[in-house]
């Protein structure tokens, strides 16, 4: 028992430099917008505290200041209690580093947390800001009502940024076993994004991660294993590109003029998919 | 192949058959499923629907008539109480069922158990009691209260929304008009549903209440004939009163409304299966029957009359007949829910409510009710 207890504190003290050695494949250029994704969360339990401090780690080295946050940001209870417990606590290093947090809503969030302060939803349910030459809208796929959607409309049509990014909790493609796409969903957005020229969507609710070959010329990546796991749930497709069902994960992300760098992290630190995208330059 | 259409017709059997084609349209392919018919949507579900629960109130309001089989208020109070107790019981089951866990959003949903599909309670009616018209007729009166104090309930979203919610003063016309047309005699249900329809369909419409119960008001305006059972298979051609020729002439476009409504609102992605879905079904087969029961128990307490022959075998099955929520249920969660896994979730509880008509049937074989006392009777 005690050469156990002893094996398991030098695998601790040692981790972070079993850590260093996992190569950062996003350039980490000077200047770029760089950002974390995860998704599905908000459990508390010690698979979400490995993975915050996964980030932790990254964070020291590749300093992204926001987190877009994919849905089912807290589970369970979600009294104040709880939102220390499944959220501040394990996010405190970020947080106190400076790193803003920006969530949209899953089915297993309280509406009414769109007005806790450390997700800066603004007390809305869906919402844009602007980061760079980067626009980000964020949607509650819960509840896609008309005035939602003329919103989204809008909102996409009068965007002059050259880099459009979507988020929300349910993804309108995956090939998670569980869940997989919404197609009423998609029915009703895809037709927007491709009019209007987002070029990247995000999504949790699958408890996977999968990056989906562009559809119509728009990249889908679900990264719903930011603290719940389904091992094994991913069904691959011809239109997956890569996925990993294997532990919890989370994304991160650089904008670089027309580049887009991706990084997919295992919660032992593992890079389970990495690559770019390029945004076609619009005809001036 | 008249004779089959004949009974399709009679049964509303349309309805599932319009279901069944979207259920497998939209597993087999989705995305064309979702385009071709949402568009549809509001004609069926905010334009038909308004004939189709006008078609089947007149006929309970003709029940509720001087010599119908609902005659009296005290009798035709008794429907509206077991209404209350479906839809009490069914909404407090789900309340708790949501509440136990952590997905509060779906909270909102709590309406779509209000919902009770009355093409299948009175299928299963008619099966079961076909000697006993009067408790079929109550059956039926039952179902539709509950589906009137749904849509009722499902407008409160669209009056929160609304934009012109004294728009609902137009109904002031639309009830002059029908209550002239019946001084003048007017015999043809054309000019109700044209002119006090269209004002009333607007009066919900831009007032914030739900477009199906439009036609509602302009029902008890109709010239009735008050007839025991209610039987909307053969209407006659219209000569005598205004009701019938109401169904003389939407006999055929019902058909044709029930299988859109079918084909709209069935057509759901089995694997959205969450706890939406199960707190409608436990809702609608455990909360509903539970509900009406204790508020039979209540009429019989209170001195009010139940139909004739309802004993406490006969009101277990029928509080079972009344429990799928099915196509209605359907057509509830579109109008409570957004597009969306919600809407999914809820969607797929109301198919699996079908699963009461078994329940229903089971039942009364054990309990010896209706006809199954009599093939009973003849084994023994």
């Amino acid at each position: 028992m005690r050469r156990l207890v002893v094996a398991a504190l030098v695998a601790f003290v040692l981790s972070p430099a079993t850590f260093e050695a996992q190569a950062l494949t996003v350039p980490n250029r000077l200047g770029s917008l760089k950002f974390a994704a995860i998704g599905d969360n908000g459990t508390g339990d010690q698979p979400e505290y490995d993975v915050a401090r996964q980030m932790d780690l990254w964070h020291r080295r590749f300093a992204f200041d926001m987190v877009i946050m994919l849905g089912d940001n807290m589970y369970g209870s979600q009294r104040a209690a709880d939102f220390v417990q499944k959220f501040e606590r394990p996010f405190r290093p970020l947080l106190d580093a400076g790193v803003k947090f920006y969530a949209s809503l899953g089915n297993h969030d309280n509406p009414s947390n769109d007005t806790y302060k450390f997700f800066n939803m603004g007390g809305a349910r869906y919402y844009t800001y602007t980061r760079g030459n980067a626009r980000f809208f964020v949607l509650d796929t819960n509840s896609l009502d008309a005035t939602q959607l003329a919103w989204i409309e809008n909102a996409l049509k009068n965007s002059p940024e050259q880099w459009k990014i979507a988020y929300f909790h349910h993804p309108l493609y995956s090939n998670g076993r569980r869940h997989g796409g919404e197609v009423e969903l998609r029915v009703r957005l895809e037709p927007l994004f491709v009019k209007y020229g987002v070029n990247v969507v995000y999504s949790g609710h699958d408890h996977i991660y999968e990056r989906i070959k562009p559809q119509k010329g728009i990249q889908y990546f679900v990264s719903g294993a930011g603290g719940e796991l389904r091992r094994g749930d991913l069904k691959r497709s011809a239109d997956t590109a890569a996925g990993f069902d294997q532990d919890r994960s989370f994304m991160l992300n650089e904008i670089d003029g027309d580049d887009l760098f991706f990084q997919v992290v295992s919660r032992t630190g593992e890079t389970v998919d990495q690559g770019v995208l390029h945004r076609p330059r619009q005809p001036s | 192949m008249r004779r089959a259409l004949d009974f399709a017709f009679d049964h509303y059997l349309l309805a599932p058959l319009g279901g069944a084609i979207a259920l497998i349209w939209a597993n087999a392919s989705s995305a064309t499923y979702f385009e071709m018919t949402q568009p549809l949507t509001f004609a069926v579900n905010d334009v038909g629907m308004a004939i189709v629960l006008a078609y089947v109130a007149q006929g309970v309001f003709e029940a509720a008539s001087v010599g119908g089989s609902l005659h009296s208020w005290r009798r035709a109070y008794v429907p509206i109480v077991g209404a209350v107790g479906a839809t009490a019981g069914a909404v407090f089951v789900y309340v708790a069922f949501i509440g136990a866990g952590d997905q509060v959003a779906l909270m909102q949903g709590w309406p779509v158990v209000c919902a009770v599909d009355l093409f299948l309670s009175l299928a299963v009616a008619r099966v079961v009691f076909q000697r006993r018209p009067a408790i079929i007729t109550f059956v039926l009166a039952l179902a539709i209260a509950s589906d009137v104090i749904g849509l009722v309930v499902i407008s409160r979203p669209m009056v929160a929304s609304s934009t012109h919610p004294t728009s609902t003063a137009l109904l002031v016309p639309a009830i002059g008009a029908s209550v002239a047309l019946r001084r003048a005699h007017v015999r043809s249900a054309w000019p109700y549903v044209v002119v006090a329809g269209s004002m009333s369909w607007f009066a919900c419409f831009f007032g914030g209440w739900h477009p199906a119960l439009a036609l509602l008001p302009i029902v008890p305006f109709l010239r009735h004939e008050p007839r025991n059972w209610i039987g909307f298979d053969d209407p006659a051609d219209g000569a005598h009163a205004t009701s019938r020729h109401f169904e003389y002439i939407f006999k055929y476009p019902i058909q044709a409304i029930v299988l859109l409504f079918g084909l709209v609102n069935a057509g759901v992605l089995i694997r959205g299966v969450d706890a939406g879905t199960w707190a409608v079904v436990v809702a609608s087969l455990v909360g509903r029957p539970l509900g009406i029961v204790a508020a039979l128990v209540i009429c019989r307490w209170a001195g009010l009359p139940l139909p004739r022959g309802l004993g406490w075998r006969e009101t277990s099955v029928i509080a079972l007949a009344a429990s799928p929520g099915a196509g209605f249920g359907l057509f509830f969660a579109s109008a409570v829910f957004p597009i969306g896994p919600m809407l999914m979730q809820a969607r797929i509880g109301a198919l699996f409510t079908v699963a009461g008509v078994l329940l229903a049937l089971g039942a009364a074989r054990a309990l010896r009710v209706g006809r199954f006392a009599a093939a009973a009777e003849q084994t023994e």
